[in-house]
């Protein structure tokens, strides 16, 4: 029975990848947590820690944000639309081009020196500092969410589904909410969350690693939370992964990277491992859920 | 020749979606098997012509496992020598391919298509469309439903005429038409069934025919008493949690269909009528008239009156349902007018007066696909509310569901999944949630697609008892031979293009 048990569990797993790389992801960072514990000094694991508890609840908080303001969009836009209001519609869609327009690394460069700025002079602190960086990023991903909401809702106005409901007298509202994005289409909606999450992280990590290269290990950019992307732009993070580079060439030197180099490595590892995961499991998700 | 005997088990990720134990097909003859949508019809017969996807499916049929049995000596034959014609005639023809060739196309180039088989489904030599159709592709040029599906059955007489210009005596082919008259009018319908049974009648066949459409059946009384003897009437039916067939009695069916003509409401119009729609109007630049009678000689107003059922009868693809929709003010006419309930309308009114005064309030509408109209992921008791004007709680929605599904409904029904009802009672919460909502006019599109016999006097109960109410009622059905007989003649009205 014991076996029959461990086999569907293992069954399920091959079955379902996003429940297999969500294990992978939680097993791994477990593991070198555990690694960092033994060999990493403690500032040093603390900083990781730090940076990765930051990284990944501004990722959160981006998603919570993002889904939000996508939200907010598709029903004024399905309101104005129902109404016939054109100029309105015209102007919102215009608005949202021209956020769309921004490639969005340079936008979340920008909005970057204009939370230093308000950091600079003490108009916000810190924790504020995170709850901005996660609007600023949503501010510029909500896109992709609101166009897959807006593709559902148009797939479903074109259909007897909408039309029925329509003439029965149901609102308009609790159509799009309830029936359409609610009932068929948190599934696609859940799936694309998963890769803004991706997408979050790698976006702050790429910021924050541009506008702290140079910057000497105990010098912060303004102030601004530390998270994987600025560890990494840090000279000791640098010189770690330059180590890569060399053992690549001198073999020996390679054991030496999880001890004398650990810092950047565990830095460097959480990112591109936890983007990977996050990359597979958005994938199972799409293939269990035939999205 | 020895019945066709299965025993079919069909499963899906572990959970048992069919299972038969006794599906009999007599060879040579004729079943035609009725039963409410969804509850398997297709899947068996696609089961036995060995057409079921293994890899989403674990299939097991007579103990043999369907890989074994697909590629069996008797499938093979079934296959090779006969033919199916599958319910959507859209997914049995290649987008890609001409028409034309698609009737010549492998075996079915080997037999002829008969002058009288193109007369009789395609009224040739008057009607040119067949011949206009041979060199167009499905797609994009997209023949209207009636077209494909008369295209699927000249192939499939094609493959019958080569049975019988073969020497062989028994047939080990087996010819299956899913739905084949779903959009066909009644004369098209006819005249198919007088084709197939005339080859029938010059050399046996074995056949089944998959259908809703219990006036075949009146049809083949009336028409062919000589080889009725030929013919078995089943229905597939849900017994606990397995598929069962059982005879269905011809007969009662004839009975029940005499006895509806006797019930005719004599319920009198008075007063200004519910609805009012001018004779003319024009939609997607064609104009249509309607007309009281089939000469199309003089178009009149459409007038419905409380308490009253009209019934808008059409050839298949002329624009019954659009007509329904522009009362509805889902499309736009170029130009029309209509009075509704004291609501003048015409194709100046704005948008906003359909949704404030007329959706949920003065009129409502049944949309003919319950499986289009409902949200499949929702749950029964969620399809019922948002609906206007009323205060639906769990405990009245049981009576009321009650009154359609005959005292079989309790409160775990209310938390099912609409996608896993069967097509029959999917129909019925379509219908249900329009006439709870006590419209003053209420449109019926097709209110008996995918009801079983059972279902479909049910419903006519139902909507009696809605007219005598006093509400009036607009249908529009292909089902003409139940229709001519509830409603009286003069309620009946018809639609057709005009010449501009």
């Amino acid at each position: 029975m014991k076996n029959k048990k461990q086999s569907s569990f293992f069954e399920t797993l091959y079955h379902h990848k996003d429940r297999l790389w969500s294990m992978v992801w939680f097993l791994g960072m477990l593991l070198l947590f555990i690694w960092d514990m033994l060999y990493l000094n403690r500032p040093a694991l603390l900083k990781v820690i730090d940076g990765a508890m930051n990284t990944f609840l501004i990722a959160f908080l981006v998603i919570v944000f993002a889904l939000f303001i996508a939200w907010l969009a598709v029903n004024l836009l399905f309101i104005i639309r129902r109404k016939g209001f054109f100029v309105l519609e015209t102007v919102l869609t215009f608005l949202i081009d021209i956020i769309r327009s921004i490639p969005q690394i340079i936008g979340i460069l920008l909005g970057f020196v204009f939370i230093a700025g308000l950091l600079y002079r003490n108009i916000i602190q810190s924790p504020m500092a995170i709850l901005l960086t996660a609007v600023l990023i949503a501010f510029f991903v909500f896109q992709e969410l609101m166009d897959l909401m807006l593709d559902r809702v148009n797939h479903f106005r074109r259909l007897d589904f909408y039309q029925a409901m329509t003439v029965c007298g149901i609102s308009g509202s609790r159509i799009l909410n309830y029936h359409i994005l609610w009932k068929n289409s948190r599934r696609h909606i859940f799936n694309k969350v998963v890769a803004i999450f991706g997408v979050a992280v790698f976006l702050q990590c790429s910021v924050d690693f541009i506008i702290s290269v140079g910057l000497s290990t105990d010098i912060s950019s303004m102030d601004l939370p530390v998270t994987l992307g600025g560890l990494l732009a840090h000279i000791d993070s640098k010189q770690d992964i330059l180590a890569i580079g060399h053992a690549i060439t001198n073999p020996g030197y390679f054991p030496n990277l999880f001890f004398k180099h650990l810092q950047g490595i565990s830095v460097a590892f959480s990112i591109v491992f936890s983007l990977l995961c996050i990359y597979k499991i958005s994938n199972g998700l799409s293939e269990r859920f035939r999205l | 020749m020895n019945a066709w005997k299965f025993q079919i088990t069909i499963n899906a990720n572990s959970f048992c979606i069919a299972r038969i134990e006794d599906f009999t097909i007599q060879p040579n003859r004729i079943l035609l098997l009725f039963g409410e949508s969804g509850i398997g019809k297709t899947m068996l017969s696609k089961a036995v012509y060995g057409l079921l996807d293994t890899e989403e499916l674990q299939v097991e049929i007579n103990g043999y496992p369907y890989s074994k049995y697909a590629g069996s000596e008797f499938v093979q034959k079934i296959q090779s020598t006969g033919f199916f014609v599958f319910q959507e005639p859209s997914s049995h023809l290649n987008p890609v391919l001409k028409i034309g060739d698609q009737l010549s196309e492998g075996i079915l180039g080997h037999g002829q298509i008969a002058e009288q088989d193109k007369e009789l489904l395609w009224k040739s030599p008057v009607d040119k469309t067949f011949d206009n159709l041979q060199d167009i592709y499905p797609q994009p040029f997209r023949p209207s439903g009636g077209e494909k599906q008369r295209l699927l059955l000249t192939m499939a007489m094609r493959k019958l005429n080569l049975y019988l210009q073969s020497e062989q005596t028994e047939q080990s082919g087996l010819f299956v038409f899913d739905e084949p008259s779903g959009s066909l009018d009644d004369e098209l319908r006819n005249r198919f069934l007088n084709l197939l049974l005339q080859k029938f009648t010059q050399k046996p066949f074995t056949c089944l025919i998959i259908t809703h459409d219990y006036s075949i059946i009146g049809e083949i009384y009336r028409k062919y008493q000589q080889i009725v003897s030929r013919f078995d009437f089943k229905e597939l039916y849900k017994d606990e949690d397995k598929l069962a067939v059982r005879p269905f009695e011809a007969g009662a069916y004839l009975n029940w269909i005499s006895g509806v003509k006797g019930s005719q409401s004599s319920i009198k119009a008075n007063g200004q009528p519910v609805l009012q729609f001018g004779n003319r109007f024009r939609v997607f630049n064609r104009s249509m008239g309607i007309f009281k009678d089939k000469g199309y000689q003089q178009p009149v107003d459409l007038i419905i009156h409380s308490g009253e059922i009209v019934y808008l009868k059409a050839a298949s693809g002329v624009g019954k349902t659009t007509l329904a929709k522009i009362i509805m003010g889902l499309y736009r006419s170029d130009h029309f007018n209509m009075n509704l309930a004291g609501l003048s309308v015409s194709e100046k009114t704005s948008a906003k007066v359909w949704l404030k005064k007329i959706w949920g309030h003065k009129a409502g509408m049944v949309f003919q696909h319950a499986d289009e109209a409902l949200d499949l992921q929702a749950d029964v008791y969620h399809i019922f509310k948002g609906l206007p004007g009323i205060r639906i709680n769990r405990k009245v929605l049981i009576q009321e569901l009650q009154r359609l599904f005959e005292n079989r409904i309790d409160a775990a029904f209310l938390k099912k999944k609409v996608l896993f009802l069967s097509g029959g009672q999917k129909q019925r919460l379509n219908l249900l949630r329009v006439i709870l909502l006590n419209t003053d006019l209420m449109i019926l599109d097709e209110p008996l697609n995918g009801l079983d016999f059972n279902s479909i006097r049910k419903t006519l109960e139902i909507i009696r008892q809605e007219q005598q109410k006093g509400r009036a009622i607009l249908i529009i059905s292909h089902n003409e031979e139940i229709f001519d007989s509830f409603i009286e003649q003069d309620r009946i009205y018809y639609l057709a293009a005009l010449k501009d």
